[in-house]
């Protein structure tokens, strides 16, 4: 990934309504009232399967929330130290994030989920969850620090320079001036990681983790009603994506308080 | 330290940009109250060295002493070396996600432990010195140039430092707003501030300065007071360069 652009909002995530985007704002209102009829409608008209699928995965909304809000949280942490790492002067600290980011960002997630989950187990138990919030955590953090890394170099290095020439050293520069405005910049690939996450928690559904997609496929193979199990499975993520694409949206704007004039 | 010394002691430093040579064996000594203007064409080398002095830049050899205080000595420590040299940018700097009021007191609150109350009664005071203050609550991308440049004044002075550095403060600004910055620096210029000032306004040049230092390629052609200067430049290069510009 070469240097980010001031504003990234092209990702695999979600596209987040911009509130000036008509076009995508208009997109976004009719699938979300698509997507939010369906899910009533379905269930109402024909409630066998449709409504018994939909009482079924609850629970494993609750699993796919945790183990995404868990995820993001890690990633989160081990991104900004990462993205640290990365513009480092450190020798040390900038190789190994480096090569952190170039090893994970090379692998597949998938493979590095079943890496991380059988390799753990081969010393250590721990529980499917913990696994599975580890391994994804240790991808995504990968790819946060390289949001990171965009976001602090995207502010103006006479910003630096005016903290440091008051007397603050390298850390409180970072923590002070350039953070809070990198934060900001990185809002929009942050959200657009998240809910990119979000979904790809459907892989841990492969470990014996009860999210929603493993919840609809032991549905689906007592029942044998597939079709009608996926799409409601499918419009489960589709309505959580929207709903937080919105709300990403949302925060960017309010955040955006001291560019406005 | 003598009460006589210079306050800033700048020594046969020497500033190498790969092969380019910045500043070519400078020496500058600036005393306490002593307003130094530096001329010349861009490239000179004269904002390099107004920046090797809070140690923004680093020089390849030579020393600089500023207030008693060896600037490479590894045991002095840099951060509290700059809170006594305030510096202003050509472009501003403000602290974009602070208020005016934020920018003032951020510095003197976590680096000089001062309360809050404290350090916004200091803040006030300067916003009113530099006549600012009803913006008090404005984000810096709610200003103007000029406003901006003094907020960035007075954000420098929160800290109360003994020297201020002022690089190109008035380049940035559409025409009008020029004025305003340079009254507020030549108001702090009367206070006793001592200050070193790189510019392109010679009437602030003439009006304020002790000493007029004139560089061209990296190096100190001629240093005048500003009447001798102006009038009597002795080096054919000063007086091409004063012929361009007035």
């Amino acid at each position: 990934m070469s240097d980010l652009e001031k504003k990234i909002d092209i990702g695999d995530g979600a596209a987040i309504p911009d509130p000036k985007d008509r076009g995508l704002f208009s997109a976004w209102w009719i699938a979300l009232i698509g997507t939010i009829s369906l899910l009533v409608f379905l269930p109402m008209f024909k409630p066998d399967p449709y409504g018994k699928v939909l009482l079924f995965i609850p629970d494993g909304i609750l699993i796919t929330f945790e183990v995404t809000i868990l995820s993001i949280s890690l990633a989160l942490v081990i991104g900004l130290v990462t993205g640290l790492g990365r513009i480092s002067t450190n020798r040390f600290f900038n190789l190994t994030a480096s090569l952190y980011v170039e090893v994970v960002r090379g692998i597949p997630l998938l493979v590095q989920l079943f890496y991380i989950y059988f390799a753990l187990g081969r010393f250590v138990l721990v529980p499917d969850l913990v696994a599975a919030v580890i391994a994804m955590s240790f991808c995504y953090g990968a790819y946060m620090g390289e949001v990171f890394r965009a976001g602090i170099k995207s502010i103006d290095f006479g910003q630096t320079e005016a903290s440091l020439s008051l007397g603050f050293n390298q850390r409180q520069t970072m923590t002070y001036v350039i953070l809070p405005q990198a934060w900001r910049t990185i809002l929009p690939p942050v959200g657009n990681e998240f809910i990119a996450l979000l979904k790809d928690t459907s892989l841990v559904s492969i470990l014996a983790v009860s999210d929603i997609l493993r919840r609809g496929r032991e549905y689906a193979s007592e029942s044998f009603n597939y079709f009608e199990t996926y799409t409601m499975i499918a419009l489960v993520y589709l309505l959580i994506t929207l709903i937080l694409s919105k709300l990403i949206s949302n925060m960017e704007h309010r955040l955006s308080y001291y560019e406005r004039r | 330290m003598n009460a006589a010394d210079p306050i800033i002691q700048i020594q046969n430093i020497n500033k190498y940009f790969g092969s380019f040579k910045a500043l070519d064996d400078v020496s500058l000594d600036v005393t306490v109250g002593e307003k130094v203007v530096v001329l010349g064409p861009s490239g000179s080398g004269k904002s390099t060295l107004l920046r090797a002095i809070n140690k923004l830049e680093t020089i390849s050899s030579g020393s600089i002493i500023v207030d008693g205080h060896d600037l490479y000595d590894p045991a002095e420590d840099i951060n509290r070396i700059r809170m006594e040299l305030g510096m202003v940018f050509q472009s501003f700097n403000l602290f974009r996600h602070k208020t005016v009021l934020e920018n003032l007191t951020l510095a003197p609150i976590k680096l000089k432990k001062m309360s809050k109350e404290e350090a916004d009664q200091l803040a006030l005071r300067l916003l009113d010195k530099v006549g600012i203050r009803d913006r008090a609550e404005h984000y810096p991308l709610q200003l103007s140039g000029g406003q901006q440049q003094r907020v960035a004044i007075a954000r420098a002075l929160a800290m109360e430092p003994k020297i201020m550095l002022f690089d190109e403060p008035t380049s940035a600004l559409d025409p009008e707003m020029i004025g305003e910055v340079l009254e507020v620096m030549v108001t702090l210029a009367h206070e006793g501030m001592t200050m070193v000032v790189v510019t392109h306004e010679m009437g602030f040049a003439r009006e304020v300065a002790d000493q007029v230092v004139f560089m061209d390629e990296g190096a100190i052609v001629e240093m005048a007071a500003p009447d001798i200067f102006f009038d009597n430049p002795k080096y054919d290069r000063t007086k091409l360069f004063l012929e361009q510009i007035l």
